[in-house]
């Protein structure tokens, strides 16, 4: 285990959260903590919990024991629409566009809680900068895009929100690994303007070349954790996901 | 111009009318639908409130049958201003029923069949209310609350009652305002969000329930609207006419093809001129016409006139 950066109070702090679906208990004890400015890695196989930490996070699940705290504040009162006001950013595994909507309805609707309608703009040209694929598309509906366009579409939509800290639940999954480098670069470039990142990848190799450090679930519960260098020199992890 | 075509438009008119009824009527059950994937039985019910409300607003008395008997309100609000409160007093009955027998189930994600159940409760609730206090008479709004309008206008040979012009241009108007708020708005978009995808519209900040909510509220105000102007155009039958008139809006709503907007206005437009051509001496099978034409139509076309290829809601 590496000590926590130093360094104020972390943005986002998880306590012995665990999660129960029935009889299931799909993450156990979890803690972690998440400062401004990081990008951190929740690795794991299929069905390891990283997901549902996310959702708990957003509130889409509640904790059958433990605590969320966004900056020393708990969130377990509040309601999924309300963490996005307070700065959580969450993009959804199995790029959920809205597939009836044009890619420019999407974004506008990632800016829904926001008034600032010039900076809107402004961050919707953003946005068509950082993927220019969207910019060319923008008036086709969204369900009409490849996957590698609309997992692009569901990461552009998210930041419209403005948020605090992303979250993105398997960005790379289904995606050619030419695409997948380029989303890496993208997220590396959005993390080096000092975005912060919480990504659940099972992709461990590429989500550690751009992470901070990394934490890696198994069965719902913490098996490595470490900055992205150690891990990656790590053996369990090289023999369990990293294919060598 | 020969009396053929004048009896045809005539017919045409008539079908015209009705059809805007049911198509407004289909329209709030479309909103209400689409976020939430279940029907709401007691519109029939908000549709009887407005006419009533309507009725009491413009100054009207209740009969001698119901609790409320010889009461009258102190007020005689023009038609159009009666009209209005009465959609906005159905609209709050609207929000009423989604607190009492949608809210709660849905809390607890019961099975769609449930909310159908409870929601025809609410409605059943309504009504046998109105009864108690209006009693089981009918009512009818005065020809004169248009106004200075004419109570007819003579188009192409046919006599058109004023009334049922209105009728139309309500249901057109409906239909234009509701597809630019819901295609241009920022709150019509986020309605089609939720509608969609109500997990992905929740994580971008859209709060589902206001939505939901918002789309009880539309489909009241549309329900006791019609409600309002069938008061006017035929009269109230007693308290139950309303439940009719929205198992013929449910039709209309299959027929149309279900979630689509265009779709209840043309299943409306279509299920009134079929009524509309039943020669008048067998005036008493219109209903069976309607519903026989419905029938077929879905067994030619299961999704309906306009319907999107496939709606899943898991």
């Amino acid at each position: 285990m590496t000590p926590a950066p130093p360094g104020p109070a972390p943005l986002l702090a998880l306590r012995g959260l665990t999660i129960r679906y029935g009889a299931i208990e799909a993450l156990s004890n979890l803690d972690l903590d998440i400062h401004s400015g990081e990008l951190v890695a929740l690795l794991g196989a299929n069905g390891a919990g990283k997901s549902t930490a996310l959702r708990a996070i957003s509130r889409l699940v509640d904790a059958a024991a433990g605590t969320v705290e966004w900056k020393g504040r708990p969130l377990a009162a509040l309601s999924t629409e309300a963490t996005v006001r307070l700065g959580i950013g969450h993009c959804p595994e199995g790029r959920r566009v809205l597939a009836r909507q044009s890619v420019a309805t999407n974004l506008e609707l990632g800016a829904f809680l926001r008034r600032d309608t010039k900076a809107i703009q402004t961050d919707l040209d953003w946005c068509y900068s950082l993927f220019p694929r969207l910019a060319d598309r923008r008036r086709q509906l969204a369900g009409s895009l490849s996957g590698g366009e609309q997992q692009m579409l569901a990461i552009a939509r998210s930041l419209m929100g403005r948020p605090e800290v992303l979250m993105l639940d398997e960005p790379s999954l289904g995606l050619a690994p030419r695409l997948v480098e380029d989303l890496m670069a993208v997220l590396r470039d959005l993390h080096s303007q000092g975005l912060t990142i919480l990504l659940v990848e099972q992709n461990a190799l590429a989500a550690l070349a751009i992470a901070d450090r990394g934490v890696v679930l198994e069965a719902g519960s913490v098996r490595l954790r470490g900055s992205a260098t150690a891990l990656l020199s790590d053996d369990h992890l090289r023999a369990s996901y990293l294919g060598s | 111009m020969s009396s053929g075509v004048e009896h045809l438009l005539q017919v045409l008119f008539n079908g015209l009318a009705s059809g805007a009824v049911y198509a407004l009527f289909a329209l709030g059950y479309t909103l209400v639908f689409s976020v939430l994937g279940v029907i709401n039985f007691a519109q029939g019910a908000l549709f009887t409130l407005g006419a009533y409300f309507t009725y009491l607003l413009i100054g009207g008395a209740v009969g001698s049958n119901g609790a409320l008997a010889g009461f009258q309100l102190p007020l005689a609000l023009p038609f159009w201003l009666a009209l209005l409160l009465a959609g906005a007093g159905a609209a709050g009955m609207g929000l009423l029923v989604e607190a009492t027998a949608f809210a709660p189930l849905r809390q607890r994600r019961a099975e769609p069949l449930l909310f159908l159940i409870s929601s025809l409760g609410a409605g059943v609730v309504i009504v046998n209310g109105v009864q108690l206090l209006m009693g089981a008479e009918s009512y009818s709004i005065p020809a004169g609350s248009l106004g200075r309008l004419p109570a007819a206008v003579l188009i192409g040979g046919a006599q058109v009652r004023t009334v049922q012009l209105l009728l139309m241009a309500v249901a057109a108007v409906v239909l234009v305002v509701l597809t630019l708020w819901l295609e241009g708005s920022r709150l019509g978009k986020a309605l089609q969000a939720v509608s969609e995808d109500p997990v992905t519209a929740r994580l971008l900040g859209i709060d589902a329930g206001a939505m939901i909510r918002l789309a009880f509220a539309l489909s009241g105000f549309l329900a006791g609207v019609a409600g309002g102007l069938v008061a006017l155009s035929v009269s109230i039958a007693g308290p139950y006419f309303g439940i009719g008139f929205g198992l013929k809006g449910l039709g209309v709503l299959v027929l149309g093809g279900l979630g689509s907007v265009p779709g209840a206005m043309l299943g409306g437009l279509v299920v009134g001129l079929a009524e509309a051509l039943v020669p008048a001496e067998f005036s008493g099978y219109k209903d069976g016409v309607a519903y026989g034409f419905l029938f077929l139509v879905l067994l030619l076309r299961p999704r309906g006139l306009l319907g999107k290829a496939t709606v899943s809601k898991v």
